[in-house]
């Protein structure tokens, strides 16, 4: 950033031509990094037109660009092996370039008490760009935590970087740093042997990679292949010894752009959209209104409505959002859908429209589950199998049974209490549109008293 | 921040003065280190230095790591001792639950009579408490402790255990109890710091001893207990709870399973609903008290007091006096202690 600052004062001084709104790039990247909170300060230049010449003009660095595709980065691994320094440095680094907004030590580290809206939410979120990709990138600071922010949606992981220091090895609780990697779902890692300017012998680090490399094997990560890059964190945030600081920071970014897979995006996936509510209009049909989740449609595309035990199709012959006609709907859209030959009552709240056969709808599922303390306005009590909530999955509300997944020991006695997280099985009174993945929550008397998301469908409608 | 100064200015010096780091003796293998590693779980710097110590040899290296890590698991643990310590679990042992305790308990001697520990043992991650090395070590203490435990004449059941006591006793295996003990639970504690490098402390422990009773006592006692929220199996979670009941003897001779059941769902009960007394008292509320509670643990409407007043009943035992009650509880969530 500082040098994109200099050159743009030189262009201001060269031309006195130039206008600038600058901001500050968001410290915080809420929810999934889809939204931003802008916390800009601006200060504004002589009034002209930005000029073309411009490398990168200020207003695309703050404002939050879709243009390269979206990844959630986390850092794991053992409290003094420097995850906080890896993650200054590389923002320190890729600040450089112009591609992130430097955050130090204090900010990322005073994370933890930034607690507030519902769920107590525990990680600090930081974003950088590299060549190809934007990256929000979460500390994760325990197992439980993490679990629970991935149930809520509140932080992510797509990918991870484990942090390993190069004086120490791995660690005995390295191995819950990988199982806690596999058990989220995160298919591919980066590791990073922090702290190498501390050890002089090579062999060392060998041995470091090696048993790196065997660990990572041994829970079922590509140990072969996956990317392993040596370096000090503390070298990089400290500006010195580039050949292990900045260089290799920039090596692991990379890294990470060419080895981890990005997730798919809202837009690529088959068109979904939740039934909100439905109407009757003289004379053109049935219109069911709603936010699409995902993916496109055009007018003319047949859809599947799902759910409440519907499953049929028609064809979309209107789309309609702000009381005009548009040809296509994209994710982010809420839009009224016209729909061939479906009478009103064939249609309700609950249901979604969908790609055909993109999904199914499904009566029974296993889910993580977090259930909320009474801090967080959830229950007091514990319950035990058989509870049966609210389940609120999009627009559908349905009454859901909860019990403990089949051989599970002393089912029968088990209980769950607030703050817990969760495996139970779901069955459902009436079907619903949904997959691994899909998140949902539990509401009994007005309340939320838990969130889930679906890890395992055991029954079709 | 030893370790982080130290090097560095190892580093200064090299490149001030001529590059003159092979001065010790005997270059450690590499393959020794990983080797010892793995037998070990220790870092790779502390094997280095047990190799350079001992020419290379790694049975010595492994004696010298074995004398050695208490001392820098000392060192260590000073330095980490200003962290925050508020994960890790609440451990039960039961060595002998009470009148009739099935052999099958793990009994030992002194069936008949109580003889349990809990205790709670700090980590800084939950990674580190999820990880085998702590529920072990979390897992022996608590045994240890209950094998301690020496009855006392105080009026409660339930006794707070001398930390410092418990830190010099010899480590007892939960597993294998005939193995002998090779290291005190402090001792024990500080290798495991070494080891995890995360501030690990034993936060409190209390135990229960009660010797059989007379044959002419009136009263069984008898132990529920109970933990939720561990990682694994075990009598180990983030919340554990005790409760010890004084059933009439006539009721002593109700089935085994459903005494069992009733304990159970005490110490859950217990665990779950978070009650703060027994009964009714003055600045306590209803909901408070365990009594008044409804039993929700065995799956009832009713209170606690009157499912107990039932369940005499259709044992045996009915009118006048209660044949079943709660003597005492105790009930422990991981980090609420200061």
């Amino acid at each position: 950033m500082s040098m994109l600052r200099l050159a743009a004062q030189r262009t201001v001084a060269s031309r006195a031509i130039c206008s600038s709104t600058r901001a500050v790039r968001p410290l915080s990247l809420l929810a999934r990094g889809r939204s931003t909170a802008w916390n800009a300060s601006t200060r504004t230049f002589a009034p002209v037109p930005l000029n073309a010449t411009f490398r990168r003009g200020y207003a695309d660095a703050s404002k939050f660009s879709r243009a390269k595709p979206h990844m959630n980065i986390g850092t794991i691994g053992h409290v003094d092996h420097g995850k906080t320094t890896l993650t200054a440095a590389i923002t320190k680094v890729l600040s450089d370039s112009g591609d992130a907004q430097f955050t130090d030590y204090s900010q990322i580290d005073k994370a933890p008490e930034e607690k507030a809206r519902g769920i107590t939410i525990n990680s600090a979120h930081v974003e950088y760009e590299s060549g190809s990709r934007h990256y929000g990138h979460i500390d994760c600071p325990g197992h439980a935590d993490y679990i629970k922010n991935m149930i809520t949606g509140a932080a992510q992981m797509d990918g991870a970087i484990i942090v390993v220091s190069a004086t120490d090895g791995q660690m005995p609780q390295t191995r819950e740093h990988l199982l806690l990697a596999r058990q989220v779902g995160i298919k591919k890692l980066v590791v990073f042997i922090n702290k190498v300017d501390m050890v002089q012998d090579p062999e060392v680090l060998e041995l470091v990679d090696m048993e790196m490399r065997d660990l990572l094997s041994t829970y079922n990560f590509d140990g072969e292949n996956t990317p392993i890059i040596m370096g000090s964190a503390l070298a990089a945030l400290e500006g010195r010894d580039d050949e292990v600081g900045a260089t290799k920071i920039r090596e692991l970014v990379q890294a990470c752009d060419e080895w981890l897979d990005v997730p798919a995006r809202d837009l690529d996936k088959p068109f979904l959209m939740p039934v909100e509510d439905v109407f009757s209009i003289s004379g053109r049909g049935t219109v069911s209104t709603g936010r699409v989740e995902r993916g496109i449609a055009n007018k003319g595309d047949e859809v599947e409505i799902v759910g409440l035990g519907a499953s049929f199709k028609t064809t979309l012959t209107g789309i309609e959002m702000f009381h005009k006609e548009l040809d296509r709907g994209e994710a982010g859209d809420n839009m009224g859908c016209l729909l061939r030959g479906v009478k009103r009552e064939q249609i309700k709240r609950g249901q979604v429209l969908i790609a055909p056969g993109s999904m199914k709808a499904v009566k029974k599922f296993q889910a993580q589950i977090y259930v909320l303390t009474k801090d967080e306005g959830g229950r007091y009590t514990p319950f035990m199998s058989n509870y049966r909530p609210q389940l609120f999955l999009r627009t559908a509300d349905i009454t859901t049974s909860l019990s403990f997944p089949e051989g599970t020991p002393d089912a029968e006695e088990r209980m769950v209490m607030p703050g817990d997280n969760v495996e139970m099985v779901c069955d459902l009174v009436h079907d619903v549109a949904a997959e691994e993945g899909s998140r949902f929550t539990l509401r009994e008397g007005g309340k939320t008293i838990g969130t889930g998301i679906v890890t395992k469908v055991l029954e079709h409608a | 921040m030893l370790r982080t100064l130290c090097p560095r200015r190892a580093l200064l010096s090299s490149l001030n003065t001529p590059r003159l780091y092979s001065t010790a003796p005997v270059k450690p293998s590499v393959q020794l280190i990983g080797q010892l590693r793995k037998r070990t779980e220790v870092s790779i710097s502390k094997a280095r230095e047990a190799l350079t110590a001992t020419n290379n040899d790694v049975d010595a290296a492994f004696d010298w790591l074995e004398k050695d890590l208490a001392a820098s698991g000392a060192k260590k643990a000073a330095k980490v001792a200003d962290r925050d310590a508020r994960e890790g679990f609440v451990t039960i042992s039961v060595l002998s639950g009470g009148a009739h305790a099935p052999q099958s308990n793990g009994g030992g001697p002194g069936t008949g009579g109580l003889r349990a520990a809990l205790v709670e043992l700090n980590c800084e991650t939950d990674f580190v408490a999820r990880n085998a090395l702590f529920t072990q070590l979390a897992a022996d203490i608590a045994h240890t402790a209950a094998f301690l435990a020496e009855p006392s004449d105080s009026a409660s059941l339930i006794q707070s255990y001398n930390l410092d006591m418990l830190k010099d006793a010899p480590l007892l295996s939960a597993s294998d109890p005939n193995s002998g003990a090779n290291t005190s639970v402090g001792s024990a504690i500080q290798e495991l710091i070494a080891k995890v490098g995360e501030k690990v402390a034993l936060a409190r422990a209390a135990t229960v001893a009660q010797p059989q009773p007379p044959s002419t006592a009136a009263v069984g006692l008898r132990l529920g207990a109970y933990t939720h929220g561990g990682a694994g199996g075990g009598l180990q979670g983030r919340v554990g709870g005790l409760a010890i009941l004084g059933y009439r003897n006539a009721l002593l001779s109700a089935p085994q399973a459903e005494r069992e059941k009733l304990e159970r769902a005490l110490a859950r009960q217990i665990v779950g609903m978070g009650p703060q007394t027994i009964r009714k008292e003055e600045g306590v509320e209803g909901g408070m008290a365990l009594y008044e509670q409804p039993f929700s643990m065995m799956g009832e409407d009713a209170t606690v007091r009157q499912v107990l007043d039932n369940w005499a009943q259709t044992h045996g035992v009915s009118g006048g006096d209660s044949g079943v009650e709660v003597i005492e509880f105790l009930r422990w969530t991981v980090g609420e202690s200061e």
